[in-house]
């Protein structure tokens, strides 16, 4: 039986202006797995990513880490938390003026003491895993661009990069291939299954691309208006599924696995 | 390891890494050598210029330090509001805002007629325009206080002085922001108007000025806030209004209707900016 | 149908139109309340011709010496004030930043009072500080420093909130901490912004140091001020020269840096 990686269990998040985010998720995640997250615009897959992480502080309920309730973590254990687990953002975030290579060692910063990852002193064994991590993604020559110099499709494998240097446990994705064209998009979910499958991490990848979804996920959730309308394999997820995430249809009952 | 080395050394044509990659201490590099050394470069010049200047200076840091405590004392006289001679006050409040505002509007109507003779797409004449650019670059060198004490000689105190004052600098800074504006709508719009048949003045008028009118009142709300602030300080020499309230009352030690004339200045100033910042979001959102 | 087709768009018109009747307003009040009349100042534009050509030309220049330490003075005064200005903004910015604080009420704190500082006028801190402290080129420093401090700090905040967003949150998510998301979020990507508004408040700072000067603050400013009270007006005009040079040539200065080291990007 695979370990459960992360536990989310009857998690609501309600902001402040009063919209209803999350209305009582729950689900969990095994080693390894790969799901995607599905669901209109508004649904909650925004809030429910960055609720694992504790970008977002959730209302109620609990999200655990292997056996850590993240809520109750404070200061540095967060920040361990945080390590195992990685994040790929829709606009990449990087920071364009830095380098390729400096871009992919703030995935170690969770890990270096605070004085010499700020001077940039970071261990060559690093720098090792991260030049090879490189040539592996095909961008062993941009090692020394400015990131500012590279294309959507290679900043999202730098982004990818970055997480991967964490060593995580875990990988969040918010909406990864929006930002770029079909072609792109494939090499960039193929990437992500494989680090998936090679290195044993748990991907949640949130997902408009139903049809990247179905692909290479192995399990789909659908999350509409702050709820989960399904759970279960993606080979089951047939156009009424599909409807029932997307327009709220209603679907006959189903065991989540 | 070696690979990669080898790949990189292989690239170094491209993007002169130098030998292999590799540091010659054997460690492995961050950056493309050469990058960030303007920055470097910069910041060193800076501290040596400024611990040079701070020497220069020659500050006695213990004096200053030892009368520190006086800010503090000064700060509760200010606060201390004494309200005695209000209405003076408000009235001289009154005349600052009022030069204020004369004074950017002229400034701002000459600006728009300035602005036009610098266009580069209007006029043809660059050294005229070169000539003019440079007088104004002197009028706006030379502080506007100098030029209030040289209006002061033939106006007299009053606020004709402080109008007249503050436009100096305004009207070279309309000038110049204006002429810019136009540019930058310029180019496309003279050429379609001529196009269609139309004489310098029409394609002013009908094309360049309704396409500039977001930045012209753009520029003008920034320096609405810009000239108030001087209008203060400029009161201090002698245009009278509110700065030389507060110059007066501090240097005969009525901090408390000084702090009351300073509470004034502060409000105007934090109004004029919060309510641009809404105007121009509600602006925007419109579109 | 007797309505005129419109040209413009309609919101457009109603603000622009809102817009010139306040300034309308406003300036009908103004005029009445000072009585300015521009027109007249053309007929005594004579009297100023006259009082320029006479009294004001040719300007002349003694004490060499004495001019170039002042000059000095007002050079230093400027360059460790904004220094200074910025290294506290600094530090200031990335503690009372939303997207970096990590006091969130002191931050709001320490916003209010950089607002405060801002809206009034250097000059009148100037004044303030002296009466407190005396005069003289270290109080003329400390009123600089202040009022630059405030300038760069909200600046720096709104560069900070508008460049680094993005970055902060990658590396939140990554788990670094505060120093680290400053060292490798904030300041790698704000930078050159930064450098471009110390550039930008050096040429402030150049007039505001002769202007400082010239009520106590000694440099160049006080030796015209010297001048204009003692009715040296030609020694004036010549002070007047070397003032705009001055200003001129630092604008001139970080346009070229601006060039050189913004363009690394």
């Amino acid at each position: 039986m695979d370990q459960t990686i992360l536990t989310v269990s009857q998690v609501v998040k309600t902001y402040p202006n009063g919209v209803h985010a999350l209305q009582g998720v729950s689900f969990q995640v095994g080693r390894g797995e790969f799901v995607g997250v599905l669901g209109p615009s508004g649904s909650g897959k925004s809030t429910l990513i960055r609720s694992i992480n504790r970008l977002i502080d959730i209302t109620s309920g609990r999200i655990l880490l292997g056996d850590q309730d993240i809520q109750s973590l404070q200061g540095r254990a967060l920040r361990h938390a945080r390590r195992r687990i990685g994040m790929i953002f829709q606009h990449y975030n990087l920071v364009e003026r830095l380098s390729v290579m400096e871009n992919l060692l703030h995935g170690t910063l969770g890990y270096l003491h605070t004085l010499p990852s700020l001077v940039g002193a970071y261990r060559e064994e690093d720098k090792r895993r991260a030049l090879e991590l490189l040539r592996e993604f095909e961008l062993g020559d941009y090692a020394y661009h400015k990131a500012s110099q590279l294309s959507g499709g290679q900043k999202q494998r730098v982004g990818i990069a970055r997480a991967v240097m964490q060593a995580p446990d875990l990988l969040l994705c918010d909406e990864p291939i929006s930002s770029l064209d079909p072609v792109t998009s494939e090499n960039i979910m193929n990437l992500l299954y494989t680090m998936s499958q090679q290195r044993g991490i748990a991907c949640i990848v949130n997902l408009h691309q139903v049809e990247f979804a179905r692909r290479f996920a192995t399990r789909i959730i659908g999350l509409n208006g702050g709820q989960v309308v399904y759970d279960g394999p993606a080979s089951q997820v047939d156009d009424r599924v599909i409807a029932a995430i997307y327009r709220g249809a209603r679907l006959p009952e189903r065991e989540a696995s | 390891m070696e690979q990669i080395s080898q790949q990189l050394a292989a690239r170094q044509p491209q993007w002169g890494l130098g030998r292999a990659g590799v540091r010659r201490d054997g460690r492995i590099p961050l950056r493309a050598p050469g990058q960030g050394r303007a920055v470097r470069l910069f910041f060193g010049a800076c501290a040596l210029l400024s611990a040079a200047s701070l020497l220069y200076l020659w500050v006695d840091w213990p004096k200053l330090l030892s009368r520190a405590p006086n800010i503090g004392r000064s700060f509760v006289k200010l606060f201390t509001f004494d309200f005695t001679g209000f209405s003076a006050t408000l009235s001289a409040f009154g005349e600052s805002v009022s030069m204020t505002v004369l004074a950017t509007i002229y400034s701002a109507l000459l600006g728009i007629l300035f602005g036009a003779l610098m266009c580069r797409s209007l006029v043809k004449n660059h050294i005229a325009i070169g000539a003019l650019s440079a007088v104004f670059t002197f009028v706006r060198a030379v502080p506007s206080v100098v030029w209030v004490l040289l209006v002061l000689v033939c106006l007299g105190f009053g606020p004709a002085t402080g109008i007249v004052g503050l436009s100096v600098h305004s009207i070279a800074f309309f000038a110049k922001a204006y002429a810019q504006s136009f540019d930058d709508v310029g180019g496309d719009v003279v050429e379609a108007l001529t196009a269609a048949g139309a004489n310098r003045l029409q394609i002013f008028f009908r094309g360049i000025l309704p396409a500039a009118l977001s930045s012209i009142v753009a520029w003008f709300s920034l320096r609405v806030e810009t000239n108030f602030s001087e209008s203060t300080v400029l009161g201090m020499v002698g245009a009278g209004g509110i700065g030389f309230v507060i110059s007066s009352n501090i240097q005969n030690y009525r901090y408390g209707r000084a702090g009351v004339a300073i509470v004034l200045v502060f409000l105007f100033a934090y109004l004029v900016e919060t309510g641009f910042s809404k105007m121009k979001r509600a602006y925007l959102m419109d579109h | 149908m007797d309505h005129r087709i419109p040209v413009a768009g309609r919101r457009e018109k109603r603000f622009y139109t809102l817009f010139f009747t306040v300034l309308l307003a406003f300036f009908t009040v103004a005029t009445l309340l000072t009585q300015y009349n521009p027109f007249q100042l053309l007929f005594q534009g004579e009297a100023f011709w006259t009082f320029l050509t006479q009294d004001f030309l040719p300007p002349t220049l003694k004490d060499p010496a004495g001019i170039l330490s002042a000059i000095l003075t007002t050079v230093a005064l400027a360059v460790s004030a904004t220094s200074c200005a910025l290294v506290l903004g600094f530090v200031a910015a990335v503690f009372a930043s939303p997207r970096t604080s990590i006091f969130p009420r002191g931050a709001k704190v320490l916003r209010a009072l950089v607002t405060l500082v801002r809206n009034i006028p250097s000059l009148i801190w100037a004044f303030i500080l002296f009466s407190a402290l005396g005069i003289g080129t270290g109080v003329a420093f400390v009123a600089l420093t202040i009022s630059s401090f405030a300038f760069m700090t909200r600046t720096f905040i709104e560069v900070i909130d508008e460049l680094a967003d993005s970055s902060l949150e990658a590396l939140t998510a990554a788990g670094a901490n505060f120093p680290q998301k400053v060292a490798h979020g904030v300041v790698p990507n704000c930078l050159l912004d930064f450098i471009e508004w110390y550039l930008y408040c050096m040429e402030l700072n150049i007039r505001s140091s002769t202007i400082v000067g010239m009520v106590g603050g000694g440099g160049i400013g006080l030796v015209l001020f010297t001048y204009i009270k003692s009715f040296n007006y030609p020694a004036a005009a010549g002070i007047i020269l070397i003032i705009a040079a001055l200003v001129i040539a630092v604008d001139r200065l970080m346009a070229y840096t601006r060039q050189k080291v913004l363009n690394e990007a």
